[in-house]
């Protein structure tokens, strides 16, 4: 029953961000067309459409040569912030496929361009399109972020999920829960390290108000997943506090990150470590609090009954 | 029986009579009619009162843009610029664009963005060598406008002697080309220009699907069309209001600056006859553009709509 109850509130959780996701992709159904030979979407053909959905993610840190990039389909459980992929008039791929692919060439020119409309204009070229496509995307770059974050945050899931698999074949040990989430922190954050120059430009632009549903949705998503990898199984308050306390080490670890100027990064990570040590230690004071509240009630209680019990007692002598 | 044939003589008569009036206006003139204005003109006479109306304003074009909009059509126009947020190298296409109002502000921009990227890039390299720095900086200096350039093309040969008038008189010498042609039959290969803009000249071409298709014809897959127009104010107050300063004060300050009544009736009417957002917006799909969206400025009194050649 127990287990139901927090099946039910997670499945409200990913309910809720669906439904926020749902409604943004409506907006970019295309219109129906007719028979119209498409000049940049390509057709996505029957070879393409066998092959395991590859996660677009791959190609990042490998990149891509020009004009040579295998197709892209939208991931199909996991809920990008594009939502769902646009209608595709036959086999052509659709507008949000084409706009991913620009996003991803963009990304190589972020180091050099900032997360602005200039990258994505670049990014654009090297698709073979006119820099102007660049102004399908809002001009502060707000898109090509969103998409990276999100990008980031698929690699996360799958590389949790065969770690996951690993275990569960007993190929691998079980992390405990501290060494779980300090390393799915790291991985993640790891992922920042080749924009990491230009990263605080893309907080700042993460936290304008327009782009604070969208990025706070990224964020709780990641959160959660790694919870859920971590093994939580709780239906009580404690899941609100998990990914809260969580969040709350993973933001901390991120800025401390931007100014970490020590090999390899080394002071973040014994940040990290440190926050989530305080966060085990505070889960069992915490606890231990409670029993300590527990056995002093029950003492008063005690206390309360011996002494009616003497006073009863009395009077009956 | 006989109101049987009554009604068959009818029905006959009915079927006979659209026939018999197509057969009739096609005696009459040449082409499909259409509206010029509130008139109904054939597809030629069309074309030619129009080129008429722009041979008479072209030399007090630009004045009369200024006291009719009270000088908010800059704003417009800056705003069309801005919404292009063109990068240095793009190839522009300004169609209709006779005086040449969206191309200078092009290339004001183009210039400024080029200005800026070569700060930055500079503030990167800060340990080059003498030698390379002069190198660059005379590489940069001939290419202040990262050869972008902006094709100016237009039917009527006044607006463009007018256009060339100007560019001379502000000072813009490189980056311009001006090149007499027509929106429907444009005089340029496929797959040229990055962004292809028509601003307050669609309304007065005659075939706009033919325009649509040009345009699409002539953009670089990932191109852009904007088109910038007088369109329908859908809020009825302001609506009255509208009309009436169309219809009872811009006629007459046509008549007082540039002496040319009718004109100016007619640029009014054009506007009304124009088809509304929704519906260009669907025009302009039908030519092939994807991601077709408009933007309306001052509630509706002119829209900017925007599609990619995808």
């Amino acid at each position: 029953k127990m287990a139901a109850a927090g099946g039910l509130r997670r499945a409200g959780w990913r309910l809720w961000r669906g439904r926020a996701v749902v409604s943004k992709g409506s907006q970019h159904y295309p219109p129906l067309r007719a028979l119209q030979a498409s000049a940049a979407l390509r057709r996505v053909s029957d070879e393409h459409k066998k092959e395991p959905l590859t996660s677009s993610s791959q190609q990042h840190f490998d990149s891509p040569p020009a004009g040579h990039q295998p197709e892209q389909k939208p991931q199909g459980p996991r809920p990008s912030y594009t939502g769902q992929g646009g209608q595709e008039s036959e086999d052509y791929e659709s507008e949000e496929q084409l706009q991913h692919r620009i996003l991803t060439a963009a990304l190589e020119f972020v180091p050099e361009h900032g997360w602005t409309a200039e990258a994505i204009a670049e990014g654009a070229k090297t698709l073979g399109l006119s820099v102007a496509a660049a102004g399908m995307f809002h001009s502060d770059g707000s898109e090509l972020i969103l998409h990276f974050v999100s990008e980031c945050n698929s690699k996360l899931s799958e590389l949790l999920q065969k770690e996951q698999k690993l275990v569960q074949l007993g190929e691998a040990e079980k992390k405990p829960i501290d060494e779980f989430l300090r390393d799915a922190v790291e991985a993640r954050l790891r992922m920042l390290i080749p924009y990491i120059e230009k990263w605080p430009q893309a907080l700042s632009i993460l936290l304008l108000p327009r782009n604070i549903p969208s990025s706070l949705n990224l964020l709780t998503s990641m959160i959660d997943d790694i919870w859920h990898y971590a093994g939580d199984q709780s239906t009580d308050f404690n899941w609100y506090t998990r990914r809260a306390v969580l969040t709350g080490i993973y933001n901390t670890t991120e800025l401390v990150m931007m100014q970490d100027s020590s090999p390899g990064f080394e002071d973040t990570w014994r940040f990290l470590e440190n926050r989530v040590a305080d966060a085990m230690t505070m889960s069992n004071t915490a606890s231990q609090v409670q029993s300590t509240g527990e056995a002093v009630v029950q003492g008063l209680m005690g206390a309360a009954v011996t002494v009616s019990n003497a006073e009863t007692s009395r009077a009956v002598r | 029986m006989a109101a049987a044939r009554l009604c068959w003589c009818r029905c006959r008569a009915l079927l006979s009579r659209p026939a018999g009036a197509v057969r009739a206006r096609r005696g009459l003139a040449a082409g499909p009619e259409m509206h010029f204005g509130f008139q109904t003109v054939t597809e030629e006479e069309r074309r030619e009162k129009i080129y008429q109306v722009f041979e008479n304003v072209a030399k007090k074009y630009d004045v009369m843009n200024d006291s009719m909009t009270l000088g908010i059509h800059r704003v417009w126009k800056d705003i069309l610029v801005h919404k292009m947020n063109p990068y240095p190298g793009t190839l522009l296409l300004d169609v209709a664009g006779g005086t040449g109002d969206i191309a200078f502000r092009f290339i004001n921009y183009v210039r400024s963005v080029r200005q800026h990227q070569l700060q930055r890039k500079l503030k990167h390299h800060q340990n080059l060598s003498w030698q390379e720095i002069f190198e660059s900086y005379q590489k940069d200096e001939l290419n202040s406008l990262g050869d972008s350039q902006v094709v100016v093309c237009d039917i009527n040969r006044e607006m463009l002697k007018v256009g060339k008038q100007k560019a001379q008189h502000l000072g813009y010498t490189e980056g311009l080309s001006w090149v007499l042609g027509n929106a429907e039959e444009l005089p340029f290969d496929d797959d040229k220009f990055d962004v292809y803009t028509i601003a307050f000249g669609i309304r007065n071409v005659t075939r706009i699907d033919l325009a649509l298709q040009e345009a699409y014809r002539v953009l670089k897959p990932g191109g852009r069309f904007l088109c910038l127009e007088f369109s329908h104010v859908s809020n009825p107050l302001l609506s009255r209001l509208y009309d009436l300063y169309s219809f009872q004060v811009i006629p007459v300050l046509g008549e007082v600056i540039a002496g040319d009544w009718r004109s100016y009736q007619y640029l009014v009417e054009s506007i009304r006859q124009f088809p509304p957002q929704e519906e260009l917006k669907a025009m302009i799909e039908d030519a092939g553009f994807f991601k077709v969206d408009y933007e309306n400025l001052n509630f509706g009194i002119v829209a900017i709509h925007s599609g990619f050649k995808l």
